[in-house]
């Protein structure tokens, strides 16, 4: 159980959030020079705010007002720096060992080993940082911060240093890592799936405040607001107006039409008829109507609209479709009102690539509102 | 003598380039620019000021000689010369090596449990070790070649205080050319094994 809240006043920036989790890995994400970084620096002591309070598992680690400013080297805090900071002029072993200085020879060795074979470094203690890959490095900066065995680790941005592939390879690694340890985790990462697949929690900053802190299931399907939305990369964010808002269902009105959408079930969100709405609508959400099947039923085929393709991007296994509805009007987003995103499958079925032409439905299930 | 006044500006100057690198505190633009000081200043003027100051009327000179330490024309006062002169290298080039050691380095160990002096003799010197040297060196060849302020304070007392430069000097002076020549290889001969000792040196990684 960690809980912070923290103000830091810097030349051009103001650091201030308020966030605490329960859940083992807690995520910040959120773009560069939000403040990610500086709250982990504040954690582990190496950066003193202004004012705030740091609690982890009960231990006060700072508190401004009762003058508490616990040391760094006396937090015990796991910190994996970004770019991994290994020390330059000492072996892989010696990294692993540095934290354990003042223990007994024994323990130290024991430790390092233990360190050495769970993180899969066997072979490799005699060499220098320099002579390791990105994956290995990071295992040596992980192994280095677990080796003391901390309370909580702080991993700055971990697999920003790799390429694409081996970065994917190693999210799966760290994960499980993380995992076999059990230790609770602060992450910071400007990769929303990074956030996801490793974060219970993730926390959204935007310019020096905490915008959203939810479970990740929950911030997935419910972000708090059309900030949070775009951070997270969601496409088709569009604006509408109220028609009618009950705490179950939400009626709306966008480019002539009038669509339904679920009302968010834990917060429901009640604006009046004619107020402005942000809502989004997942593109791989937006079912297209076959034409070899009839006429749409009305009992099946909700949120009813018909366009067509006006561009289309091929990502290998899916395709998205740009798609431009057939009301008047200039189309929501540029060139198209509408992003769908269909599997290559269906694609190739339905030969999109010659008709250009659809009917969409999409589920009032699959609308969701933003709320303001 | 000069390894001594060597010894002496690495004891001082050491612990100046870390708070000069490391820490931000009032005064500390006017301490950088005193530190310098001694390599801009003509060499007879620093010393006439610490002859002013170590002389026996001085305050520093008379504290001492109450405690029964001479200063003034001894070679002590010759090693404080060579020390004075060439401290400004030694904390310079210490400075540039240690503002250059990677700052999450030195974090990373806090984060471990290190304290700062552990975090200086584990990573910041062995980071840095190389523009210690070669202030070092510099220090100590300035060290060796100082005239004017060990001249002002220390005199040249033949076997006393007459340091190399001084006797080169004086031997020129009684047109004693083939010594003073034989001196003046002996001081290129200390450098030269000095300097390519210390480029060997440089070559090893860590």
């Amino acid at each position: 159980m960690l809980a912070l809240s923290i103000e830091k006043r810097l030349p051009g920036f103001t650091l201030a959030v308020r966030w605490e989790t329960k859940e083992r890995v807690a995520a910040l994400f959120g773009p560069s020079g939000a403040g990610k970084t500086l709250t982990l620096q504040c954690l582990a002591g190496l950066l003193r705010p202004d004012r705030g309070r740091i609690v982890l598992d009960g231990r006060v680690l700072f508190d401004s007002e009762a003058g508490i400013d616990v040391p760094s080297r006396a937090r015990r805090l796991g910190y994996v720096f970004q770019g991994y900071a290994l020390f330059p002029h000492l072996t892989v072993g010696e990294n692993l060992g540095f934290g354990l200085r003042g223990r007994p020879r024994a323990e130290r060795a024991r430790r390092v080993a233990e360190v050495v074979e769970r993180l899969e470094l066997g072979g490799l203690d005699r060499r220098y940082p320099r002579e390791l890959s990105g994956g290995q490095q990071q295992r040596v900066a992980l192994g280095r911060a677990l080796a003391i065995d901390p309370d909580l680790v702080l991993l700055d941005e971990p697999l920003s240093a790799l390429d694409a592939p081996l970065r994917a390879q190693l999210r799966g690694e760290l994960g499980q890592t993380l995992r076999e340890w059990g230790k609770a985790t602060v992450l910071v990462t400007h990769d929303f799936a990074e956030a996801y697949r490793l974060g219970d929690r993730i926390v959204v900053y935007e310019a020096g405040r905490v915008i959203q802190s939810a479970p990740r299931s929950e911030l997935l399907w419910q972000p708090a607001s059309e900030t949070v939305a775009r951070i997270m990369g969601i496409r088709n964010i569009l604006r509408g107006t109220v028609i009618k808002a009950t705490p179950d269902r939400i009626q709306l009105r966008w480019r002539g039409l009038t669509l339904e959408a679920v009302n968010s079930p834990t917060r429901a969100y009640l604006p009046p008829p004619e107020a402005p709405i942000a809502f989004f609508i997942r593109p791989e959400y937006v079912r297209l109507i076959r034409k070899d099947r009839g006429a749409p039923d009305p009992d099946h085929h909700m949120n009813l609209m018909s366009g067509r393709v006006v561009a289309e991007a091929d990502f290998g296994t899916t395709v998205a479709l740009m798609i431009r509805l057939d009301e008047p009007g200039s189309p929501a987003q540029g060139e198209y009102d509408l992003e769908v995103e269909v599997p290559r499958l269906v694609y190739e079925i339905l030969e999109i690539d010659r008709d250009r032409r659809w009917q969409l439905s999409i589920h009032r299930g699959s609308i969701q509102v933003l709320p303001a | 003598m000069s390894v001594a006044a060597t010894a002496v500006t690495l004891l001082i100057g050491l612990p100046l380039a870390w708070l000069l690198s490391h820490r931000r505190f009032p005064g500390r633009d006017l301490l950088e620019a005193l530190v310098v000081l001694p390599l801009i200043l003509p060499p007879t003027v620093l010393g006439y000021y610490l002859l002013l100051l170590i002389g026996r009327q001085g305050p520093i000179g008379a504290a001492l000689a109450a405690a029964g330490i001479e200063l003034a024309f001894t070679w002590r006062a010759a090693v404080v010369a060579a020390a004075v002169g060439s401290i400004a290298l030694v904390i310079k080039a210490a400075q540039a090596g240690f503002e250059s050691v990677d700052r999450r380095l030195e974090q990373a160990a806090r984060t471990l449990g290190r304290s700062e002096w552990s975090i200086f003799w584990s990573v910041t010197l062995p980071l840095a070790w190389r523009a210690v040297l070669a202030g070092t060196v510099l220090a100590f060849c300035r060290a060796m070649g100082e005239f004017g302020i060990t001249l002002m304070v220390a005199g040249s007392i033949p076997g006393r205080t007459q340091t190399l430069p001084l006797a080169i000097y004086d031997r020129v002076q009684a047109n004693q050319m083939t010594e003073a020549n034989a001196l003046a290889l002996i001081a290129i001969g200390v450098v030269v094994v000095l300097v390519f000792g210390v480029s060997r040196l440089a070559r090893l990684r860590y």
